[in-house]
């Protein structure tokens, strides 16, 4: 669905010096530095996949996301998406795309929500029949109609996100970039959401690319993620995959009568306090059961329990290099 | 062919459900109802009064009398009226290009001049349009003008081109934001100098100002050269029926350059972070 081939977006960034000297400096002979916002990336993305793009804020995710949808024009590379490249046919492609970026609206903000609604209708020359059957699909999912009717104005965050995203979704695009669509919402409304982006990829088998900052949507939809950062690929790959190759390991966390603990020779005792140990061991090599299991044998057990890297782990670690 | 048809009744009839929703948007805010259809022809009122001050004080400026210059102001209002209605929005195009306003225009498959201009468009602009005409229709009953169809089509041309010029030049110094990255928030001197050069002849200031105004910011165009040759009046550079016909070319070559301008600065378009 999308083809993502060498793409890449440099900035010029003047150099400022220091001081009002400097400033004069900068007035006669500008000097100027080239930042790689996004360096050379490569990727495949097919229908229906849900993927999610992560790394530390100005790590370059904005700025794939936003050549992807045709409103950067990349220094080079190209985007194919259904086999034909949006630098260089914007307004052929873009019919295929829907678009919501976070705090940024499309919706007018004077009139009901209606007649945004009503005026993609005409932009998108959407037929009567599939509009309506659009509006009642969206209905099901998010009860969209009770909103139709409420000016934008009055909207509160949530409830216009909801209509942002219908807006996208109205002539049914094969792909939907979803740039931190989360933020700033209330648990009910992430709720919704959420269930509103795996229902339309479920019934219209759209491929849905979001950045998110949000854990929970990781979890909840990214059956694939990407992460990015200094605008270069870190990983690539499915949730479980990653954390298996990032963070290979569990930790078990052993509590004893006393405050004496015994060592064991295929895990590490990472750390120690009071009458509690803890050990960090490689899922392949070993199980906790085994030590678990070898460790009673040497003294009596009062509790333990099995600490496993998340994915907050994987993005410290992933960000961190 | 077909399809070039097509795609002009789409946009026809975008253009015709974003001016009911423009309406839809006035009706909304009734209060600004009544302050634009006070302090507007007001405006536009007093400055006439001014001329008219000027001329009955002078006798004439530059050799042109006071109904001749009512004609000129008139169709220098109904200009501006024209390309505040179409254009007024260029006038921020440089808070749209450092906010990062155009990532909506560019998703969406519609060319991005054309819905930045249509889909805020100004029909509050109408009542700049009122004074204009009314200007004008007293100017042509001083000077006695005969009409015709010619002077119709004449009127008519010349108030396309001059809506062109404006627009073009609203474009053009709107799109430099894209290079300099900065909100080049033009609307107010350019209204000043509009006002100077359009509404009364341009024959009245020195040369260099003339060839400049004729040359290099065609603004001369936009009222002075088609209005002197529907009054019969000799400008100097180009006499004749022709004029207002000049005016329309003039425009769409201002359109042309201005929007190939845009179309370049688009391309170094760098969104704002969110």
């Amino acid at each position: 669905m999308i083809k993502v081939e060498n793409l890449s977006k440099d900035y010029l960034l003047k150099k400022k010096e220091p001081g009002l000297s400097g400033a004069l400096k900068g007035l006669i002979k500008t000097e100027y530095k080239t930042i790689h916002a996004v360096d050379n990336l490569f990727f495949e993305l097919g229908e229906g996949e849900i993927v999610g793009f992560i790394g530390p804020n100005g790590a370059g995710k904005s700025t794939t996301i936003k050549m992807m949808s045709g409103i950067l024009t990349p220094t080079s590379g190209s985007v194919y998406i259904g086999g034909e490249d949006i630098t260089k046919h914007r307004k052929e492609v873009v019919k295929n795309i829907g678009v919501v970026f976070g705090q940024r609206s499309q919706l007018n903000w004077d009139l009901r929500l209606g007649e945004s609604f009503e005026l993609l209708k005409h932009i998108y020359r959407i037929d009567r029949a599939d509009y309506d059957n659009t509006l009642d699909v969206m209905d099901s999912i998010l009860g969209i109609k009770e909103l139709v009717d409420k000016p934008v104005r009055q909207m509160s965050l949530g409830q216009r996100v909801k209509g942002d995203l219908v807006a996208a979704m109205l002539h049914s695009p094969k792909v939907l970039f979803l740039d931190e669509p989360t933020i700033g919402l209330d648990v009910s409304s992430k709720f919704a959401l959420r269930t509103f982006i795996k229902e339309i990829n479920k019934i219209k088998k759209t491929t849905i690319i979001l950045t998110t900052h949000d854990l929970g949507d990781i979890q909840e939809l990214c059956e694939r993620l990407i992460i990015i950062n200094h605008g270069v690929m870190m990983e690539d790959g499915n949730l479980s995959q990653i954390i298996d190759r990032i963070a290979p390991y569990k930790t078990l966390v052993v509590e004893y009568y006393d405050e004496e603990a015994p060592e064991h020779e295929r895990c590490e005792l990472v750390e120690h306090t009071d009458n509690i140990a803890k050990y960090k061991f490689m899922k392949k090599e070993t199980t906790a059961a085994e030590i678990i299991a070898d460790l009673s044998k040497q003294k009596n057990i009062k509790d333990v329990s099995i600490e496993e890297a998340g994915i907050d782990d994987i993005i410290k670690i992933a960000y961190g290099s | 062919m077909k399809k070039a048809f097509s795609e002009l009744s789409h946009y026809m009839d975008v253009t015709w459900h974003v001016i009911k929703m423009a309406m839809m948007t006035i009706i909304e805010y009734p209060s600004n109802i009544a302050g634009w259809l006070i302090s507007n022809p007001l405006q536009f009122i007093m400055g006439f009064a001014i001329i008219k001050f000027v001329v009955e004080s002078f006798g004439e400026i530059n050799g042109w009398n006071y109904g001749q210059l009512a004609f000129l102001y008139g169709i220098s209002v109904i200009s501006h009226a024209l390309s505040m209605i179409f254009f007024v929005q260029g006038w921020f195009m440089g808070y749209y290009v450092i906010y990062g306003d155009f990532d909506r225009y560019l998703t969406r498959p519609l060319g991005v001049l054309y819905q930045f201009f249509f889909t805020n468009i100004n029909v509050f602009g109408v009542t700049d349009l009122i004074p204009g005409i009314l200007v004008f229709i007293y100017g042509c009953a001083k000077c006695e003008i005969k009409i015709t169809l010619l002077f119709c089509i004449q009127v008519i041309v010349m108030l396309i081109g001059a809506t062109l010029i404006r627009g073009g030049l609203y474009i053009f110094l709107g799109s430099t934001s894209f290079y300099t990255r900065s909100v080049v928030d033009f609307g107010q001197y350019t209204q000043e100098i509009m006002d100077k050069t359009t509404m009364y002849p341009i024959s009245m200031y020195p040369e260099s100002m003339q060839f400049i105004l004729t040359y290099l910011i065609p603004i001369g165009w936009v009222s002075f050269y088609p209005v002197s040759s529907l009054l019969g009046i000799s400008s100097g550079i180009c006499d004749g029926l022709i004029v207002p016909f000049v005016t329309l070319l003039i425009g769409l070559v201002m359109m042309l350059i201005s929007g190939a301008f845009f179309t370049r600065g688009l391309k170094k378009y760098e969104s704002a972070g969110n």
